[in-house]
């Protein structure tokens, strides 16, 4: 059962992460498209520490515009990235952290 | 030392550090199997396969791509899968993938409109079993930091410069998932082969910082692009 | 002067600006920034400020090839996984990440979870470390 569909906008949650993240800085806090979901994996955090049956999450390609991502983008306003974050790392856009 | 010249030294010698990670890998392999953490047998089967990989079957995919649209589709929908009509299986050589690479491939199709380009700004995620293995430049963090954040810059240090109007999407490849890129197949390449199609397809152009050719003559392995003039 | 030329001698350049230095030797006490800037995951490297750098691709020597099939080997027969061969390399933290080559962060993490995991000990290690060298100089 996946959070988000294909299409919603979701913004990158600036959690805590000690030690070890595959949640890049440079997205944090930053709103895109979802595009595509991706299987459920265990997460990263906790296989990093060997818990290879850690806690599963589905997982998601988000495409951002480069424009919303970077100060002074030299690039073209069509640019856009996609990267991939677990369901725990997301929230509808245009919350607030904690609603 | 000659004992007139207790103030003079001899410099310390640069020695390159290869020979101690030679040792060091060594070392661990024979522990690795004294102590049975894995046989030798496993170490020559994983080498074996390992060495056999190279961007000729990431070509293959897309050259059998460029001339059947049934094929496209299916490596489009389910790459993993696809990869098995070229003989590649993501399972191998373990039966259940590479412990690296997983098995969660998926290929981005390059169209008029949008150029893609990979990178993994984490460590070097990279589609092993399809292009063999990464160029050294794709793991330095200058590749990593720069890519997804002056894309146009570094495409351009590689020769390629596109119109703004083509989006460039890159795909910081951060999780399990492992792509490639198929271009767009090039004028001039009409009546072509599947073999003579794949020769076009070299590794960087899977990787997205170069277009196939169809001028392209293989003086070297039709693996590797040409860096740009002035490398 | 090309212009690959010009950014080797900017970076240079930028090296020696006589910029007052930051020397961390356990402080008694550290800013807010600079707990945040030491807690910084160090692979997470996307959009940090470079400028450009020669692109070369020499093949992989032998020991690299081996070191990337021992460290998959040890994963395949499930003494780690991938994503804990990263992490580790993290944990190396900033010098050794970045001052060691790419594969030999492979190899020093893979002797150090040996060890970690009680695997290996570290007399075994050491005393291999010394016989795989004397067989290599002939000793």
């Amino acid at each position: 059962m996946t959070k988000f569909n294909v299409g919603d906008r979701v913004t990158v949650r600036d959690a805590t992460s000690m030690f070890h993240t595959r949640t890049q800085m440079y997205v944090r806090g930053r709103t895109g498209v979802v595009v595509s979901h991706r299987p459920e994996w265990v997460i990263p955090e906790d296989e990093a520490w060997g818990r290879e049956n850690g806690r599963k999450e589905p997982f998601y390609v988000v495409r951002f515009r480069q424009t919303d991502l970077w100060p002074s983008y030299a690039g073209s306003d069509v640019d856009t990235l996609e990267t991939e974050e677990s369901e725990r790392w997301l929230m509808p856009a245009g919350k607030e952290e904690g609603q | 030392m000659s004992t007139t010249h207790e103030h003079s030294h001899a410099p310390i010698q640069d020695e390159d550090a290869t020979s101690e990670f030679n040792v060091l890998e060594t070392a661990i392999r024979e522990l690795a199997v004294e102590k049975g953490l894995f046989s030798a047998e496993d170490h020559r089967r994983f080498l074996e396969w390992a060495e056999s990989r190279g961007p000729a079957g990431g070509s293959r995919l897309v050259a059998k791509a460029w001339v059947d649209p049934g094929f496209k589709q299916r490596l489009l929908s389910n790459g993993t899968e696809a990869c098995k009509e070229v003989g590649i299986d993501w399972n191998d050589p373990t039966g259940k993938g590479t412990p690296s690479d997983y098995t969660y491939f998926y290929v981005l199709e390059n169209t008029p409109e949008v150029h893609n380009v990979i990178v993994c700004t984490l460590c070097s995620c990279y589609p092993r079993p399809v292009l063999g293995m990464s160029p050294a430049w794709y793991r330095t963090p200058n590749y990593r930091r720069r890519m997804v954040r002056q894309p146009r810059e570094v495409l351009a240090e590689f020769g390629l410069d596109l119109p703004l109007d083509v989006a460039i999407r890159v795909h910081d490849s951060n999780q399990k998932s492992r792509f490639m890129v198929m271009p767009m197949r090039p004028d001039g390449t009409e009546g072509w082969g599947e073999e003579q199609l794949a020769a076009i397809v070299t590794r960087d152009t899977m990787i997205g910082v170069a277009l196939p050719q169809a001028d392209w003559k293989a003086d070297r392995s039709p693996a590797e692009t040409p860096r740009s003039a002035g490398r | 002067m090309s212009a690959i030329a010009a950014d080797v001698e900017a970076r240079r350049v930028l090296a020696l600006r006589p910029e007052p230095a930051e020397r961390l030797d356990s402080p008694y006490t550290i800013s807010k920034d600079l707990y945040t800037a030491l807690r910084h995951v160090l692979h997470d490297v996307g959009g940090q400020p470079d400028t450009p750098v020669l692109y070369t691709d020499p093949k992989e020597l032998d020991w690299e090839m081996r070191t990337y099939v021992t460290c998959e080997c040890l994963a395949w027969r499930g003494h780690w996984n991938a994503e804990e061969r990263r992490r580790r390399e993290n944990d190396l933290g900033a010098t050794q990440y970045f001052g060691l080559p790419y594969y030999a962060r492979w190899a020093t993490v893979a002797a150090k979870m040996l060890v970690d995991k009680g695997l290996v000990t570290p007399d075994e290690l050491s005393a291999k470390l010394d016989e795989v060298r004397s067989r290599r100089d002939g000793s």
